[in-house]
């Protein structure tokens, strides 16, 4: 891709969500107001690669979009009352020229549509696909592409959601309190999930790919500059970033993985750290903590050790007891208990450990094992450990963990 | 997370339906089809021909050598599968446990582990 083509398709995707929200605000039906825009966004990355993008491009693909719209009502046949609504609620000079002067960006519009797309009447890979889409402005080919299905298959899983929120009844708008915090709670879920995906594919051979993480910090980053003040926004941003900061030194170039304490962190971004932890500093202090902070600040205090060993253990473990409190998950005990490791001994950490497998599930679940397996070499028992390691590459869902663990679990086994 | 689901069978297990019963059996799996197809989760169903049809292919000198298969001898062969891609194990076999031959033969469930990626 030339500068100028990712320019243009850079510019498109920061006005897709605004071009959506400002249709469906004026004219409700989100499955129409969503195809109209797409047809105009494909139509502007045809035309503005050719040209140039227009003077007024947000009022340009506005025109087209709402243009599109009015057809797509036309062809709905029985619908003709409400076409008349449209055309009645559309001021005509819309549909002729550009606005002398670019309307301010609406964030109301973009952000119901932000939270339309995370509706909980929605499967959450509903909810992923359409927030890449509708939001990210992504062609449905390129999120198939992502996901690695076939794009007939993400064709369906968009066209269901956008029925399913049709049928959800009035159209989108920022719910009242308390339902506003918990819908954006799962709109924060779906951007952790795509960074996720981004950052280690559930499946598949390359470990990262860094086309879905970028996505999510820039939805992310949008959606901080429109809620400023919210600190899980902030903290949720802050943790991507200093995620993402590892990124070149959490792989090899064949792929196989670095754990933290092996990697290189001469090669860490220390320009996402510092961007990160000034997020953290300033965001921790306001309120209640929540768990994206607490994670955040977890992932600051790692970035700022120069070694594994300089590592703040003391204050990473604090950190997770308050984690562990206020959003239990078996997930973050697992990681709580390598901190208590790290300051109790590798004992404590076992306990924790054997505390969790406990649970049926768990106990096959690699990450567990894997990390016992840790625990049970820092404490010196290698064939045990080596056992672990074994076991763990058994339950891995990727297969450069599975080839990590095996790995491992050959450095520690005796030569035959 | 995709997975492969499989149904087992033999040639003497199919022809033990009665005809009477394949039309509504085949629109209860069609029915099944369409309903993951809908909701983004099934990727793909495929029905595979009889056993006797299996072949084994080898190189021998750097020629084709083909004989007859299939390469493990067992009672059953797979006579079907399904690639799925949903969101956790949970959902995978909530999908098995609504296949219409669950009630009678097991659903083998595979997670896919790897996947080769090719450009779009």
């Amino acid at each position: 891709m030339t500068g100028a083509d990712s320019r243009t398709e850079d510019l498109l995707r920061e006005l897709a969500p605004q071009v959506l929200g400002a249709l469906v605000r004026r004219h409700g039906q989100f499955h129409l107001c969503e195809d109209a825009t797409q047809e105009a966004l494909l139509a502007a990355a045809t035309q503005w690669q050719a040209n140039g993008p227009p003077d007024h491009p947000r009022a340009w693909l506005n025109t087209v979009a709402t243009r599109r719209l009015l057809d797509l009502m036309r062809a709905e046949a029985s619908r003709q009352e409400r076409e008349d609504r449209v055309a009645a609620a559309t001021p005509q000079s819309e549909l002729l020229s550009a606005p002398a002067d670019e309307p301010p960006l609406d964030s109301d519009d973009s952000l119901a549509l932000l939270f339309g797309c995370c509706h909980p009447g929605l499967s959450v890979p509903s909810q992923i696909a359409l927030t890449l889409r509708a939001v990210g402005g992504l062609t449905t080919a390129q999120i198939a592409a992502a996901f690695g299905v076939p794009e007939a298959t993400m064709a369906q899983r968009i066209s269901r959601a956008k029925q399913d929120i049709r049928a959800s009844g009035p159209d989108l708008t920022v719910p009242a309190e308390p339902e506003r915090t918990q819908r954006l709670r799962s709109v924060l879920h779906v951007l952790y999930l795509i960074f996720n995906e981004g950052y280690t594919t559930t499946s598949g051979e390359d470990l990262t790919a860094p086309a879905l993480s970028q996505e999510a910090i820039r939805l992310t980053r949008w959606l901080h500059r429109l809620l400023p003040s919210d600190s899980e926004v902030t903290g949720l941003l802050a943790l991507m970033l200093l995620t993402d900061a590892r990124r070149a030194a959490r792989t090899l170039p064949d792929g196989s993985l670095v754990p933290l304490a092996e990697q290189d962190r001469g090669i860490w971004d220390r320009q996402l750290i510092s961007e990160g932890t000034a997020l953290i500093t300033a965001a921790l202090p306001v309120g209640r903590p929540g768990p994206y902070q607490l994670q955040a600040a977890i992932a600051a205090v790692h970035d700022e050790a120069a070694t594994m060993a300089d590592t703040d253990w003391r204050q990473i473990l604090s950190l997770y007891d308050i984690l562990v409190a206020i959003a239990p998950n078996p997930f973050t005990t697992v990681n709580r208990a390598v901190a208590v490791a790290m300051v109790h001994g590798p004992a404590a950490g076992l306990d924790i450990i054997a505390g969790l497998a406990a649970d049926k599930r768990m106990s096959r679940h690699h990450r567990l094992i894997a990390t016992q397996a840790h625990l049970l070499e820092l404490s010196g028992d290698t064939s045990a450990a080596a056992a672990s390691y074994r076991e763990a590459a058994r339950y891995a869902t990727s297969l450069p963990e599975r080839r990590y663990l095996s790995l491992q679990a050959q450095r520690l086994s005796p030569r035959a | 997370m995709k997975y492969l689901m499989m149904i087992y069978g033999n040639a003497e297990k199919w022809a033990s339906i009665p005809a009477a019963d394949f039309p509504a059996a085949i629109a209860r799996q069609d029915a099944f089809n369409k309903r993951y197809q809908q909701t983004g989760e099934l990727l793909g169903a495929y029905g595979l021909a009889d056993a006797v049809q299996a072949k084994l292919v080898r190189r021998e000198d750097g020629q084709p050598a083909v004989t007859d298969g299939p390469y493990l001898e067992t009672k059953e062969y797979m006579a079907s599968f399904y690639l799925l891609d949903c969101e956790s194990e949970e959902r995978a076999l909530a999908i098995a446990a609504d296949m219409p031959w669950a009630d009678e033969e097991p659903v083998e469930l595979w997670p896919i582990l790897h996947e080769a990626k090719f450009e779009p």
